[in-house]
């Protein structure tokens, strides 16, 4: 090594100049009110975030329920309309059948006339 | 982890402002922006209070947070060494005579031509007193790299303290018809 490390020795005069040179300086009176003004300045901010954070989860929630509600709605509806279909076509098998039965009844009332 | 100890904001403001100044201060060589990063980093302890656990994590996380933006506001302005603390006295009224005898006000200039690791180690050795160790979990630095900026760092400073003394007592000598 081309010198010893200072750390592990007693300071010289240098390294004790070095030290009283660089005390530490007192903060500008002015600094803490700064410091604290920012800080105060920052809190509504912070609020106001908070609010909007609120606001948008709340108008997500809204979405995510109407769209839900809407695919309730549509479902009953569908389910309805599949109800509506069959008792018309249960109706019109009825209806065929009963027709078929008197065509069968004109038919043999025909031969029975011949 | 949970911790007793509570922190107070303005309590740590009165405690530690004038450690963080100087740190700031030490490393740039410009007051103004010494007392901006000051203000960057309380704010920034602000933020982050709820992780600090102990008072000596605060004045740990004080130092090391104000060596970062110290460092960065550096890279940004690029020091202009010497003529940093000419400015500092034109503009920001700084009264550096005040306190320290003309060899401790050289020594503090001089500093600030040293490149910026080696100041930074010299600052927080002697300035704060850490120890090579605290130091090198200050800047989290490897050991052996913060040993070497101290010792170069001496060194450098040592010579640039020797030739201003030649100059000073030859300047001295000069003047008075010698």
């Amino acid at each position: 090594m081309e010198f010893e490390p200072p750390m592990n020795e007693e300071p010289d005069e240098f390294e004790q100049q070095l030290r009283e040179a660089l005390e530490r300086r007192t903060a500008p009176l002015s600094l803490k009110r700064r410091i604290m003004a920012r800080r105060a300045a920052r809190r509504p901010q912070k609020m106001v975030v908070l609010w909007q954070r609120l606001a948008a989860a709340a108008v997500l929630a809204a979405v995510l329920g109407g769209g839900a509600a809407w695919e309730a709605h549509v479902r009953e509806e569908r389910q309805r309309g599949e109800a509506a279909r069959e008792q018309v076509l249960t109706a019109l098998r009825i209806t065929g059948h009963a027709l078929n039965q008197m065509n069968r009844q004109l038919a043999a009332h025909s031969r029975d006339e011949e | 982890m949970a911790h007793d100890w509570q922190p107070d904001f303005e309590q740590l403001v009165d405690e530690h402002q004038s450690m963080v100044f100087s740190l700031a201060l030490r490393m740039t060589g410009d007051r103004g922006l010494a007392e901006e990063i000051a203000q960057d980093v309380f704010l920034e302890l602000d933020r982050h209070l709820g992780k600090i656990e102990s008072p000596e994590h605060a004045r740990f996380w004080l130092r090391r947070v104000a060596m970062n933006r110290s460092a960065d506001a550096l890279r940004r302005r690029r020091a202009r060494c010497f003529d940093l603390w000419v400015e500092m006295e034109d503009h920001h009224g700084l009264r550096l005579e005040e306190r320290s005898s003309p060899l401790g006000v050289r020594l503090e200039q001089l500093l600030t031509t040293l490149p910026p690791p080696q100041r930074a180690a010299l600052v927080l050795r002697y300035q704060e007193d850490l120890t090579p160790e605290e130091i090198s979990a200050t800047l989290d630095a490897p050991l052996a790299t913060v040993k070497s900026h101290l010792q170069r760092g001496l060194k450098l400073l040592r010579a640039k303290a020797h030739d201003h003394l030649r100059e000073y007592i030859r300047v001295k000598e000069q003047a008075r018809g010698v």
